[in-house]
């Protein structure tokens, strides 16, 4: 169990998916400016990224390594959360409507989160077993959570300020996250 | 044909230059340049991909039915992305390693699906070819200029060779995770002023 | 229904097509990589601790199976003779796993010398590992089998730790053990192979 804890307060805080392993930049910038969205993206990615974690995993195990056709992973893997992510929008729509108007407009989004797919890749190069697949994954999308949020309750306050205008929007969203960032090197050597 | 082909080449060094004007492909553009020589080579590899899948999205644009155009691009770029990352393996491999996943991550590269169904599927071969070009060139040249920033302070280095003499010591900071955030915003704030003229 | 059937058959002639060239492509580079791969990964480690052997290590090379994964083992001669086996073990360092070259003289069981493969340790503080000579020639000489003595000082061994690093000198020493309970279960194994490549 130990081992467990480790494997999640360094997903989430240590090697933070975004403001340590630089995936998911594009979401963080893109949908940190409201909290509103901010709050809708994690949410999104958390259940996303968790069973995208769980069934590559599968495939890579089961299909991929089986029939030694490693080197197709790319492919096999961006399909795989392609369909996914189609899926799971159609199944929202259908069972869970309260959710699906919560999350709708972000699930096609995470096809190009290249922090789903990143974990889904890290999962395989680190082999995991699949126990550690799903609770890394999980993990990680927290991590990605947290940190999207954290960034958005910054950025929510620094819009109310005066920004000079060349640096405004983007510009000093990045430097912002660069602080957000270092503060999170702060929680290495924590395990 | 509004523009000449010239056009939808240049407008990718400049007016619509990724990641600055373009605000998409932040994940590599932050990652791998810790130096110049990997950030110019992930450039290298993404032009490479985006323009064999624009030149191909471009030729089957009238085949590719519309309602499964984006499973179809997918498969197209992944395809290339694949082809890229075992050629480097085969005869980059030093740099294969330095980018790490991020060659198989080209794949949800923005910029690339982006211009696939942006420009590719909409336009004939050669502008596609140049549109495919210019941007790959420009996002070369972006992560080129920011990996040596990077690189400088961060080593004290230009493409391995030392730039500020023997007493210089090293700004780690640059070459670590929230120099990149930093960098990378402050060079977007002074393209905005650039730009304003 | 004919949409249908249009988008079904357009998706499997782009994924043949897709497939048949990058099995193409795979079939044509993979010699390349391998041999790309022993050069980079493993090539330098392996060089820099058997920097005055007379054949090539990373041609002289077997395999054996070791509680269920493939190493590789390197040979090293002397004269005309193999005397020394060189292979990669791992251990968790600060950020991540360590991989350390470790080279072993066959007939005394002495370690020949040590180098670090693959690391991503704190740029400027465990990244010295891979550089710090102190560090490495500490490990010369001792059996690879006494398990007292690779330990960093610290823990009352042999080991000279790099300054400010203890958890990444330890990863390595305990890489290094770890090739140690290697050695001594599988020598009659890889003594066996060894001995082919002499003459």
């Amino acid at each position: 169990m130990g081992d467990f804890t480790v494997l999640i307060i360094s997903s989430i805080f240590i090697n933070n998916i975004i403001l340590a392993q630089y995936l998911g930049a594009c979401p963080f910038v893109g949908t940190s400016k409201k909290m509103e969205t901010a709050v809708g993206m994690a949410g999104a990615v958390v259940f996303v990224l968790t069973m995208a974690g769980m069934i590559t995993w599968i495939i890579n195990t089961y299909f991929l390594v089986q029939l030694n056709i490693e080197f197709l992973r790319t492919i096999a893997f961006i399909m795989v959360i392609a369909s996914l992510v189609q899926f799971v929008e159609m199944f929202l729509k259908k069972s869970i409507p309260a959710l699906y108007a919560g999350l709708g407009i972000f699930l096609p989004l995470i096809t190009t989160n290249c922090a789903v797919m990143g974990v889904c890749l890290l999962n395989v190069q680190d082999e995991l077993t699949f126990l550690q697949a799903i609770i890394t994954s999980a993990a990680y999308a927290v991590g990605f959570g947290v940190a999207l949020v954290l960034f958005a309750g910054v950025r929510e306050r620094i819009n109310l300020g005066r920004v000079p205008s060349p640096l405004r929007d983007t510009s000093i969203g990045l430097v912002t996250a660069g602080m957000l960032a270092m503060a999170f090197i702060g929680f290495r050597g924590m395990v | 044909m509004a523009k000449t082909i010239a056009q939808e080449f240049k407008k990718g060094l400049w007016d619509e230059i990724p990641p600055f004007r373009l605000v998409l492909g932040l994940c590599p553009t932050l990652a791998v340049t810790t130096s110049a020589e990997n950030g110019i080579g992930m450039g290298l590899a993404t032009t490479f991909v985006l323009v064999c899948s624009n030149m191909l999205v471009s030729v089957l644009r009238g085949i590719i039915p519309s309602k499964i155009r984006v499973p179809c691009f997918i498969i197209i770029i992944a395809t290339f992305v694949i082809m890229v990352e075992l050629l480097m393996q085969a005869f980059t491999y030093g740099l294969f390693l330095n980018l790490g996943i991020f060659i198989p991550l080209i794949v949800v590269n923005c910029i690339v699906l982006g211009r696939a169904e942006a420009f590719a599927s909409k336009n004939k071969f050669l502008p596609s070819l140049a549109d495919g070009l210019g941007i790959g060139v420009g996002y070369t040249l972006s992560l080129g200029v920011l990996g040596s920033i990077r690189e400088s302070l961060g080593s004290g280095t230009i493409f391995g060779n030392a730039v500020f003499g023997p007493n210089f010591q090293p700004f780690e900071f640059m070459v670590q995770a929230p120099g990149a955030f930093m960098a990378l915003g402050l060079l977007l704030c002074i393209m905005n002023i650039l730009g304003k003229k | 229904m004919r949409e249908m059937v249009k988008m079904v058959i357009t998706l499997t002639i782009l994924a043949a097509f897709s497939g048949g060239l990058l099995a193409a492509v795979k079939t044509s580079t993979s010699d390349r990589i391998e041999q790309a791969v022993l050069e980079y990964v493993q090539g330098p480690a392996i060089l820099s601790i058997m920097s005055d052997v007379s054949n090539d290590p990373l041609a002289d090379r077997f395999t054996l199976e070791i509680d269920g994964t493939d190493v590789d083992f390197f040979v090293g001669k002397k004269n005309g003779a193999p005397e020394l086996v060189a292979f990669e073990t791992k251990a968790s360092g600060y950020g991540g796993d360590i991989g350390v070259m470790v080279g072993v003289k066959i007939d005394t069981g002495e370690i020949y010398g040590i180098d670090v493969t693959t690391h991503s340790e704190t740029p400027g503080v465990g990244a010295r590992a891979e550089t710090d000579i102190r560090f490495k020639t500490s490990f010369v000489g001792i059996p690879i089998i006494d398990e007292e003595k690779i330990q960093i000082g610290d823990d009352g061994g042999d080991i000279a730790a790099i300054g400010g690093a203890t958890v990444t000198s330890r990863a390595v020493s305990l890489a290094v053990r770890r090739a140690g309970k290697i050695f001594e279960q599988h020598k009659s194994e890889i003594k066996k192979e060894v001995d082919t490549f002499s003459g």
